[in-house]
C-alpha cells in the first residue's frame, strides 16, 4: 500500500512528474499523482490548472515534461485506448444541429458500439435526458446540454470519466441526479475524475481529492485526512455588529484570537477554538455595548481547507 | 466503415445549413443564368465564345473558389471553434479516418454545388447550341478544381479563424491577379487545374478557343489528374499529422 496520499495502489491513471506551458506561462508544474477506480475530485480555482490536467490526462495536449500513462498507454499513441476513456469538456462541444439522441448515437457510432441505437437510449435513460431527447441541441440550456455530453460519454459504457466543471448550469434537481449518478459509476468500479472549484459540491460527489493550486499539487487524500492533517487551520467567524471597528479592538486583546479583519462593517475573526470564541464574544460585547445580529463560522466545509492551501502558497 | 460514413455525413449537415443551401444554390445558377440571358439569337460560334467567358470569367476564377472556400474552411475550423474537435479525436479511430472523412464531408458538398453551377451552364448551352459534348468535360473540371481547393481550404480553416480572408486574398490577389499576369505560375492555380481537365476533356474547338481568349499553358490531363490525387493526399495526410501532434485543445 502507498504511503504517498496522491498515490493510488491500483492506478488506471498515472501522472508522473508532468508540467505544461504555453509559451512563458506555466500552467501545470511538477505534478504527480495516480487516480483509480473511485470518485476522485479535481480541485482548485478558476486558472488553477484543471482544465490544462485533465486535457493532458486525455491526451488532447501533450506535457512538456513528464510522463501520462492510462491503462498502461500514453493515449495519443494508441487511440484505442478512447475505447475506454469518456470526457465531459467544460466548453459547449455540442452540435447544435443535431437532436441530443443523434449526438449520443454519433457518439456511440465513433466508439465503435455494436448496438448503437439501444446504447444511446440506454445513455439518454441514464442522463435522465429522455422528455427532450428528439429536440435540437441548439435550444437546450447549459445544463442540459451537460447532462447531453454526459449521455454521449457514457454510450461507450467506459472505464473511465473526466468531468470537466460538470455541474456547471445544472439546476439543483439536475445537479442533485448528476452526483448521484457520478457516485453509483464510482461505486460500480469505475475511474470517475471530477473537476470543480464548486467545493460544497466535490465533497459531496468524491471519496478522495486532488488539489491543484497555482499548476501545482497542493493537497491530495481523502476529504477528512486532509481536514486533519491541517491541525492548525484556523476557523474564521464572519460577525455583523453596529460597533465593528471598537468591537475588532476589544477582540484583539484576546489570546484566542489570532487576527481580525473590517470589511464594511462585518468583522472577520480567525481562531482556533470556535467554541470559546463562542462563548467569550457575547461578553466583550456587552463590554463595548455592541450589539451582534449575525455569528457564522465561514470554515463548514472543504472551502476553508481550499482556502487555506490557497492562503499557505 | 461505419465511423467514417458517420463523420462524412455529419460534415455535410455541418456544413451546409438551410441558408448555405439557398445562398450558394441560386448563386451557382448564377452562370446559367447570365449565359441565357444574354446569348438569345447569338449563332453558334458568338455562344461558344460567350459560353467560354462565363466558364473562364464566371464559373472557375469565382463560384468555384468561393463556394469551395466557404464550405471547405469550416469542416475542420468549427470542429476547432465550437470545441467539437475532442469530440471527434478522443474516439477509438484512427486520426487518417478523421481527416479524411473531414475532406470528403467538405468535398461532396461543394464539388455538388459547383457541379450545380456546371451542369446548369453546361445544359443551357447545350440546349441553345444542340453541342452537349462540353457539359461532361464541365462537370469533371469543377469536380477537380473543387477537389484542389478543398485541399488546400479545409487545413487551412483548421490553423486559422481568418481562412476565409487569407482564401479570398489567395483567390483574388494571386490567382486572378499575379498568376493571370504571369501565365508560367498557371500550375500554382487550382482553377486553372480544373480548367487544365475542362480542356483536356473538351473538343479541339474549345481547346484552341480558350488559347484564343488567354487562358494558356494549361496542363496535359494525365498530369492535371496525377497533380489533384497528390495535392488531395498530401492534405489528407497534413490534417492526420496535426491531429496525431499538434495539441488541439
Amino acid at each position: 500500500m502507498t504511503s504517498n496520499p496522491a498515490l493510488v495502489d491500483s492506478p488506471t491513471i498515472e501522472v508522473d512528474d508532468v508540467s505544461k506551458w504555453f509559451g512563458q506561462k506555466v500552467a501545470v508544474s511538477n505534478v504527480t499523482c495516480s487516480f483509480g477506480p473511485g470518485v476522485t475530485g479535481l480541485l482548485g480555482p478558476n486558472g488553477a490548472g484543471k482544465t490544462t490536467t485533465l486535457r493532458m490526462l486525455t491526451g488532447l495536449i501533450r506535457p512538456s515534461q513528464g510522463a501520462i500513462r492510462v491503462l498502461g498507454v500514453w493515449p495519443r499513441t494508441k487511440p484505442s485506448v478512447y475505447a475506454s476513456i469518456g470526457l465531459v469538456p467544460e466548453e459547449a462541444a455540442v452540435y447544435p444541429a443535431m437532436t441530443a439522441r443523434e449526438y449520443v448515437q454519433y457518439a456511440a457510432t465513433l466508439s465503435g458500439v455494436s448496438d448503437a441505437r439501444a446504447a444511446t437510449d440506454r445513455a439518454i435513460d441514464t442522463a435522465d435526458l429522455d422528455d427532450a431527447a428528439d429536440r435540437k441541441l441548439a435550444g437546450y440550456s447549459k445544463g442540459m446540454r451537460q447532462r447531453a455530453k454526459v449521455a454521449a460519454a457514457l454510450v461507450g459504457d467506459p472505464e473511465i470519466l473526466l468531468l470537466d466543471e460538470p455541474l456547471n448550469g445544472t439546476d439543483p434537481v439536475q445537479r442533485l441526479h448528476l452526483i448521484n449518478l457520478f457516485r453509483r459509476l464510482g461505486d460500480e468500479g469505475r475511474t470517475i475524475v471530477v473537476s470543480s472549484h464548486i467545493l460544497d459540491e466535490i465533497e459531496r460527489m468524491s471519496d478522495r481529492v486532488i488539489a491543484i493550486v497555482d499548476g501545482r499539487l497542493a493537497a491530495a487524500g481523502d476529504v477528512a485526512a486532509i481536514r486533519s492533517a491541517m491541525t492548525d487551520i484556523p476557523y474564521r467567524v464572519r460577525i455583523e455588529t453596529d460597533r465593528g471597528r471598537l468591537l475588532a479592538a476589544r477582540l484583539l486583546e484576546e489570546s484566542l484570537v489570532h487576527g481580525v479583519s473590517v470589511d464594511d462593517g462585518t468583522l472577520y475573526v480567525e481562531t482556533d477554538d470556535l467554541a470559546d470564541l463562542g462563548g467569550r464574544v457575547p461578553a466583550v460585547a456587552h463590554e463595548v455595548d455592541a450589539r451582534i445580529t449575525a455569528f457564522q463560522p465561514e470554515d463548514a466545509s472543504l472551502e476553508s481547507v481550499f482556502r487555506y492551501l490557497v492562503r499557505k502558497r | 466503415m461505419k465511423p467514417l460514413r458517420a463523420i462524412t455525413t455529419a460534415t455535410i449537415r455541418q456544413v451546409l445549413d438551410l441558408r448555405r443551401a439557398i445562398i450558394f444554390g441560386l448563386a451557382a445558377t448564377a452562370p446559367a443564368l447570365v449565359f441565357l440571358l444574354t446569348t438569345q439569337a447569338l449563332v453558334d460560334e458568338a455562344a461558344l465564345d460567350r459560353f467560354l467567358g462565363m466558364v473562364v470569367g464566371l464559373y472557375f476564377p469565382l463560384l468555384v473558389p468561393i463556394v469551395a472556400l466557404v464550405i471547405s474552411a469550416s469542416a475542420l475550423g468549427d470542429e476547432r471553434r465550437d470545441g467539437t474537435l475532442s469530440f471527434l479525436v478522443l474516439r477509438p479511430i484512427r486520426r487518417t479516418a478523421i481527416s479524411g472523412s473531414k475532406f470528403l464531408g467538405a468535398l461532396i458538398v461543394a464539388a455538388g454545388l459547383n457541379t450545380i453551377g456546371s451542369a446548369a451552364l453546361g445544359i443551357v448551352y447545350a440546349v441553345e447550341t444542340g453541342s452537349w459534348d462540353v457539359v461532361l468535360p464541365l462537370v469533371l473540371g469543377g469536380i477537380v478544381a473543387s477537389i484542389v481547393y478543398v485541399a488546400l481550404f479545409v487545413p487551412l480553416g483548421f490553423f486559422t479563424d481568418r481562412a476565409v480572408l487569407i482564401g479570398l486574398a489567395f483567390v483574388f490577389i494571386f490567382e486572378n491577379g499575379v498568376v493571370s499576369a504571369l501565365s508560367g505560375l498557371s500550375s500554382l492555380s487550382p482553377w486553372r487545374i480544373g480548367m487544365s481537365m475542362f480542356s483536356g476533356l473538351a473538343s479541339e474547338e474549345v481547346s484552341l478557343q480558350l488559347t484564343d481568349i488567354g487562358i494558356a499553358n494549361l496542363s496535359a490531363l494525365g498530369s492535371t489528374l496525377f497533380r489533384t490525387v497528390v495535392i488531395a493526399a498530401l492534405s489528407i495526410a497534413a490534417i492526420t499529422l496535426v491531429l496525431r501532434r499538434r495539441d488541439l485543445a
